[in-house]
């Protein structure tokens, strides 16, 4: 019996054992295929790319040459990943290069076939097909698909309406910014960041017509972004707008005014609106940045300004200021304040003696 | 006929030089690593190198002192996909390298280096 069940045991190990070494086997050729076909893609790809950008005279390959070309090894709508991994070559070919070449390939791309897979993506229901969708027209810089981009902009997945307002900004440049009111979720700190980089390098040229307009947005991210803006182009006319979000309710939008505007010198009439504003900033480490901020700005210390802090804020700020006043050589307002203090007590204490 | 030697691992940047070096009367050799180079090759005095700083197993300044010592040239220029500040500078410092070229770039500028 039980040698009968060891033997039993014995053959079933025997076929797993084959049966993995089968699957294997089967594993190593497609693998091996599978590099092949991709190295062929490859190496097609670039040899026709090289002879449409350079060729040599009475060489040159028409549309239906070069599409004949990539049919034969492969890139066909029923293999779905050897277009996508056209779709890569296309976008790293078009990120290495610039000038006259850069144009000839957007004129290209927009003729060879694996073309339409980008704008079918869009229609996928998975986010991350979505976004890859996006993200690889935007990097192509297929502009004929804007609109069914710009529709994405309020998509319910972060990742998705991310890519999609990336690639507003790639498309229209300042224009976007028109969008801004019209956006229904909120922008994350990193995606403004995004945003204003993106702008910074495609569009160096400030458009203020553009910007202005959209300073009647009132929701928060709309204001934050904007005042980035502002101060990643320097544009010192601009900076009243930041300075009206110096005492806003929000605390994020606060913080990114007081971060914006200290890239900025202000004029007079300037410096004493934020002197006024600085007594509505609810935030005691906001007020500390900003009398930090005051002191390196300006040329003259406002008497007047540091005795109303140091007889009337909280203590910590009254620390900052007499720290100022110090330094700045006041030393006889520090000392008044102290004794004053001091005398402040004494009297308290005869009182209660 | 002027000689010339590119060296890229990334094939279509390889072949895209490889055709406008030739376009430019050079005769053109075009490989991958420097493995790929012969002993005939290394016999050659090329007018000039066009090669990428990034390989397996050797620093970016290592490689360019190795080559400037084992083939002879007239000049060497960089195109690579190492672009930082810090890279170009030290590859700059070195001497004898007559551009650097860091992707995303526009060949119009190498055109003009090798005519």
């Amino acid at each position: 019996m039980l040698n009968l069940l060891l033997i039993f045991l014995i053959k079933l190990f025997a076929v797993i054992l084959i049966f993995l070494w089968i699957t294997i086997g089967v594993s190593i050729v497609y693998r091996r295929r599978r590099t092949k076909n991709l190295l062929l893609i490859e190496h097609t790809f670039a040899e026709v790319i090289s002879k449409h950008l350079y060729p040599y005279p009475g060489e040159e390959l028409s549309l239906i040459d070069i599409q004949r070309r990539f049919r034969n090894v492969g890139i066909i709508p029923s293999k779905p990943r050897n277009v996508q991994y056209l779709i890569d070559l296309m976008i790293r070919t078009q990120r290495s290069l610039l000038g006259e070449n850069y144009e000839k390939l957007v004129i290209l791309f927009n003729q060879i076939p694996p073309y339409g897979a980008s704008v079918s993506k869009l229609k996928s229901k998975k986010w991350y097909v979505k976004a890859r969708g996006i993200r690889e027209i935007y990097e192509m810089d297929q502009n004929r698909y804007v609109k069914e981009v710009i529709k994405e902009r309020n998509n319910k997945n972060i990742y998705v309406r991310r890519e999609a307002q990336i690639a507003m900004v790639i498309f229209l440049g300042w224009e976007s910014l028109r969008f801004l009111s019209y956006l229904k979720r909120e922008m994350t700190l990193w995606q403004q960041i995004k945003i204003v980089e993106k702008l910074h390098d495609l569009y160096p040229q400030p458009n203020l017509e553009y910007l202005r307009r959209a300073y009647e947005s009132e929701k928060s991210y709309a204001n934050e972004l904007l005042m980035r803006i502002i101060r990643k182009f320097n544009l010192l006319t601009e900076v009243d707008y930041i300075l009206k979000f110096i005492d806003h309710i929000n605390y994020d939008t606060r913080e990114s005014a007081i971060y914006c505007i200290s890239s900025f010198y202000l004029s007079n009439t300037q410096l004493s609106v934020l002197k006024e504003k600085y007594f509505e900033v609810p935030n005691i480490a906001q007020q500390i940045q900003l009398l930090k901020y005051i002191d390196k700005i300006s040329f003259e210390k406002d008497l007047v300004f540091y005795k109303k802090l140091l007889y009337n804020a909280d203590d910590i700020i009254k620390l900052s200021t007499a720290e100022i006043l110090w330094n700045n050589g006041y030393k006889e307002e520090v000392q008044e304040f102290y004794y004053q203090q001091y005398a402040d007590n004494q009297s308290r204490n005869l009182k209660e003696a | 006929m002027k000689k010339a030697l590119v060296i890229q691992e990334d094939i279509i940047i390889l072949n895209i030089l490889e055709r406008l070096v030739t376009l430019n009367h050079y005769d053109c050799r075009a490989i991958r690593t420097l493995n790929d180079l012969n002993i005939e090759d290394q016999q050659v005095n090329f007018d000039i190198i066009i090669s990428d700083i990034l390989f397996d197993g050797i620093s970016p300044l290592d490689f360019v002192f190795q080559i400037q010592e084992i083939i002879l040239h007239k000049s060497l220029i960089i195109v690579t996909n190492m672009g930082q500040l810090n890279v170009r500078l030290e590859v700059l410092a070195s001497k004898n390298v007559d551009g650097f070229f860091a992707v995303p770039l526009n060949m119009n500028l190498i055109e003009k280096l090798i005519v």
